[in-house]
């Protein structure tokens, strides 16, 4: 797992104490047994991580939760990871055995705004200790991805969605070093830190922080040209941001975009696709290229087919598709290789109501399953009704951003969103469209 | 056992001529073909009694190996399955050297080879006019017949087991390609000799190797046997023979013991190239650009022109009074070095839809490589015709290696140069689906142009003084330029793949920026 450069050395400190600085303030940690245990924290996994968290193959599984204490120089912070090891509070070790937990160093700018994030979506106890002084101040900030209290049927009945992270995040003033990146199968689907594009002139994006949990539908609303388009071609890894960091799933997307790019399926919005190729190419092209075996791809593109209703359509070449079948098949193409998550940009325009219907619950089939959706739209109603987590991005920042019910408050999100993109202003000067000429 | 085979044999042969009127009709049709070229080469033969010697034998020869070839190349590149596949009797339990006995024998009564036998009817009667001992010409025929019939049987049941999954009208055109390839130089070098009434030393060269081939080896016994010396011919003859039924053999056997694997009902099925090209990044960007070299004008205009422009450039040094022989050296090289340069813009022409090759995070190579696969395929039959007409009109046959080793420098340098600059240096092309001449307003792509164009000059200069030194005299140089344009070439096309595949990687996503403003 190469993290980025400058963070190497820092690893590898954190590994030569994570044992002895996790372990033991550990074993005595309450551990309420879970409903749901998790094959997945294997205890395999714990030598691993101990041993080499560099190497640990988390792709496999996003709840994998590792170890990460990255800090420059490991003598001046060695009694800080003591101290907010005793703290930490572990909610939901299915296992007897230590779990690793991971104990984060952390700068203080970005964790302290997680917080506001969503009410309902941090359940679990959260503390949060503002720093003072040189001593270390321990925030351990208890991340639910996905709560078992949450309202929101869709996800409630999956246990592998319960998924708590702990995140002990502790923040020392004496470091400058900002840690805790790196492959956390706990950390958010998307996290965005301060992230900024300009385009010539035009700020397209300005710093904005973002972090959308694991297992979720996320959605993205702005005005035309607030730069949701640009936003999310920085998380597809189409466009590099000028400043800031992107991480998906813990895997920073500057530091190691294969492997980040493998967990996305990607939607563009007005970009072209090969479309002299037939539908059937066209999914097959898609697959190969995320290097699936032909065979798979092949079936995996019958059902696909199947089930956005495309099978009778895949001889013809995409080009003579309509506008709605060729965002189909390009959704289509976004899945074959069985993302983590998905980065859907204006999926739902000109598809028409059926397709809609089918294609919302395909995603909610897939988001119940612990699959991340984050979508772009122009429609209100349809992000009120599906998404769990929105962000209002107006002129390239980040006005709003929470549950649904946080961000509407007491208005429909529709006039939130009005409200926020600055109201609607008297339209003048258009006296003589109302003076019919003929 | 071979009884009841052969009767199937016939009743096989009389029902091809059942069935509706249109497949009588055509079936007739076909037959009076084959009957009409079958007299056309029996009275050709005929005629040959009174040539000389050498003339008449030389052209037995070459006209044997060629049937030959054509034996073993006709299952590959397509036809009917056959009807009498050995492991159509897998369930009569037949012992495997009885079954390829059987099923050789009754392959004898097709209508190819009772032409094939006719034929060597009449050419046994023109050796025995040429004076070869008559036990002599019978044992050369039957060898003759024999190896043409296991090579169209072992090819035939080695296409249907390893082809039978990639046959489509793709792949039996890039077959057609190759055999292009491969007649038209012979044709060439053919067409290219002087006769005037006796063998000319080329060709007699060439016969002399092509008597010690498994083709031609049994049609070479007769003339060997005039002039001494035909134990070469009669042990490659007999040996490929043995060889062949060998092999027949162990095919039969291995189809009798193994089972055919199901043919998945939906596989492959209108993919086009992509089922051709291996399952691969790099094979699916292949795919994916043969078809847009064949479908998109934008791609077509190119390697329309290039040929076009090259033989002009011949044009105005013949008015200003080079003569022919060294103005005919131009065309193929300029070809060359034009076909390399073909794809230093690729990307651009794939507009925004280079994104999901840059989300798919596949390798950067795997881009580049797939991406000169169109331009080679079209590229390196057009040069197989050039060079040898190139050849050809200039008059000396020894440059041929030279000619090649120059043009396979320019031409991979080109590509090597092409898949750095594509990535370092896109400039904005015609979008898809505009017209191949409705060119965008461009500020830059000269440096790309004239860089690729330049450097693979540049890099193939060795090739080329070598060249030249070939062409003032000197033979040993032109095998020389041979192997040096081949390693040359081969070194800058892998680096410039590899190097291009890292930038590729690491600038997607200014290439998309590009893309996007483009």
């Amino acid at each position: 797992m190469p993290i980025e450069t400058p963070e190497d050395p820092v690893d590898a400190g954190g590994d030569i104490r994570g044992p002895d600085a996790v372990d033991q303030p550990l074993a005595p940690a309450p551990r309420p047994p879970r409903p749901a245990p998790r094959k997945k924290r294997s205890p395999a996994r714990k030598p691993a991580a101990s041993a080499q968290a560099v190497s640990e193959p988390e792709v496999v599984e996003p709840e994998v939760v590792e170890p990460e204490v990255v800090e420059p120089e490991p003598e001046v912070v060695e009694p800080v990871v003591v101290e907010p090891v005793v703290v930490e509070p572990v909610v939901g070790e299915p296992e007897p055995e230590p779990e690793v937990v991971v104990p984060e160093v952390v700068e203080p700018e970005p964790e302290v705004v997680e917080p506001e994030v969503s009410a309902p979506e941090v359940s679990a106890p959260e503390v949060i200790a503002a720093s003072d002084a040189p001593t270390a101040v321990l925030v351990p900030d208890v991340e639910i991805v996905e709560t078992a209290p949450d309202p929101d049927p869709v996800i409630a009945p999956e246990p592998a969605s319960e998924d708590v992270a702990v995140d002990a995040i502790a923040v020392d003033a004496g470091s400058s070093v900002l840690s805790g990146v790196g492959a956390d199968a706990d950390a958010p689907a998307v996290r965005l830190r301060g992230v900024a594009k300009s385009f010539g002139e035009t700020r397209a994006v300005d710093a904005i922080d973002l972090s959308i949990p694991a297992g979720t539908f996320y959605g993205i609303v702005g005005p035309n040209g607030a730069g949701k388009t640009t936003t999310l071609s920085m998380i597809a890894g189409l466009l590099r941001p000028d400043r800031g960091t992107i991480e998906v799933a813990g895997v920073d997307l500057a530091g190691d975009p294969a492997r980040a790019k493998r967990m996305m399926g990607i939607l563009p919005d007005r970009l072209r696709t090969f479309d002299r190729l037939t539908g059937r190419q066209l999914l097959h092209y898609y697959g190969v290229l995320r290097g699936l075996a032909p065979a798979v791809v092949e079936s995996r593109a019958a059902d696909l087919a199947r089930a956005f209703d495309l099978s009778a359509a895949l001889g013809r070449t995409v080009a003579d598709y309509s506008a709605g079948m060729t965002k189909k098949v390009m959704l289509a193409g976004a899945m074959i290789h069985s993302p983590r998550v998905l980065v859907l940009d204006e999926p739902f325009e000109a598809v028409d109501p059926v397709s809609s219907a089918i294609i919302l619950d395909i995603l909610k089939a897939y988001v119940a399953h612990g699959g991340t959706v984050v979508l772009s739209s122009h429609g209100m109603d349809l992000v009120e009704r599906v998404c769990e987590g929105v962000a209002v991005v107006v002129a390239g920042q980040v006005l709003a951003e929470g549950s649904v019910d946080e961000v509407r408050g007491e208005l429909t999100l529709e006039q939130r969103f009005i409200e926020l993109a600055g109201g609607l202003s008297d339209v003048e000067g258009l006296e003589w469209l109302h003076t019919f000429s003929g | 056992m071979a009884a009841h085979v052969l009767r199937l044999r016939f009743d096989l042969l009389i029902g091809s001529l059942r069935g509706d009127s249109r497949h009588v009709a055509r079936a007739a049709a076909v037959l009076i073909a084959l009957v009409a070229g079958l007299a056309a080469v029996v009275w050709g033969l005929v005629r040959l009694d009174d040539a000389l010697d050498e003339v008449a034998l030389t052209v037995t020869i070459v006209g044997g190996a060629a049937v030959t070839i054509g034996f073993f190349v006709t299952p590959l590149i397509g036809g009917p399955d056959d009807p009498l596949d050995p492991r159509r009797f897998a369930v009569f339990a037949p012992s495997p050297a009885r079954l390829a006995g059987s099923v050789l024998l009754a392959s004898v009564i097709s209508v190819p080879v009772l032409a094939l036998v006719v034929a060597g009817i009449a050419l046994a009667m023109l050796w025995s006019a040429h004076g070869v001992e008559a036990p002599v010409t019978v044992v050369s025929v039957v060898l003759g017949i024999l190896t043409c019939v296991l090579f169209a049987k072992v090819s035939a049941a080695l296409a249907a087991r390893l082809l039978r999954h990639r046959r489509s009208r793709e792949l039996t055109g890039l077959f057609l390609v190759a055999l292009l390839v491969v007649v038209v130089p012979v044709v060439v070098f053919l067409a290219s000799l002087q006769w005037r009434g006796r063998v000319p030393t080329q060709l007699a060269e060439a016969v002399d190797i092509l008597a010690l081939t498994p083709f031609g080896a049994a049609w070479a016994i007769p003339w060997r046997s005039l002039e001494g010396g035909a134990g070469g011919p009669v042990l490659v003859a007999v040996v490929t023979v043995l060889a062949l039924a060998g092999i027949w053999w162990l095919v039969v056997r291995w189809l009798l013991t193994t089972t055919e694997r199901p043919l998945s009902s939906r596989a492959q099925r209108g993919l086009g190239w992509f089922a051709v090209t291996p399952g691969t990044p790099a094979g699916a960007v292949a795919a994916r650009s043969l078809i847009y070299w064949l479908r998109d004008p934008r791609y077509i205009v190119n390697f329309i022109i290039v040929p076009v422009s090259a033989i002009l450039t011949m044009v105005p040094l013949v008015v200003v009074g080079v003569p022919l022989p060294i103005a005919a050296l131009l065309p193929a090289p300029i070809m060359a070095l034009f076909f390399g340069w073909l794809a230093h813009n690729d990307l651009a022409y794939d507009s925004t839809a280079l994104w999901m090759h840059i989300a798919s995070a596949m390798r950067g190579a795997a881009d580049r490589l797939g991406r000169l696969v169109p331009v080679t395929l079209i590229a390196v039959p057009l040069l197989a015709i050039a060079i040898p007409v190139t050849v050809g009109l200039h008059g000396r046959w020894a440059l041929l290696p030279a000619m090649v080793g120059i043009c396979a420098s320019l031409f991979l340098c080109g590509l090597g140069l092409s898949s750095l600059s594509s990535v370092l240096a896109p400039y904005p092309a015609s979008r898809p689906g505009d017209g191949p001449f409705q060119q965008p307003q461009r500020t830059g792509g000269a440096l790309s142009q004239a860089g690729v164009l330049g450097g693979a000059l540049a890099l193939s200069a060795p090739v080329l003084w070598w060249g030249w030194i070939a062409l003032t005299g000197d033979d040993e140089a032109a095998w020389t330029a041979f192997w040096g344009g081949l390693a040359i070439g081969a070194a800058v096309l892998a680096i410039g793949i590899l190097l291009g595949g890292w930038f590729f990687e690491r600038r997607g996503g200014r290439l998309m920026e590009f893309a996007e403003s483009a």
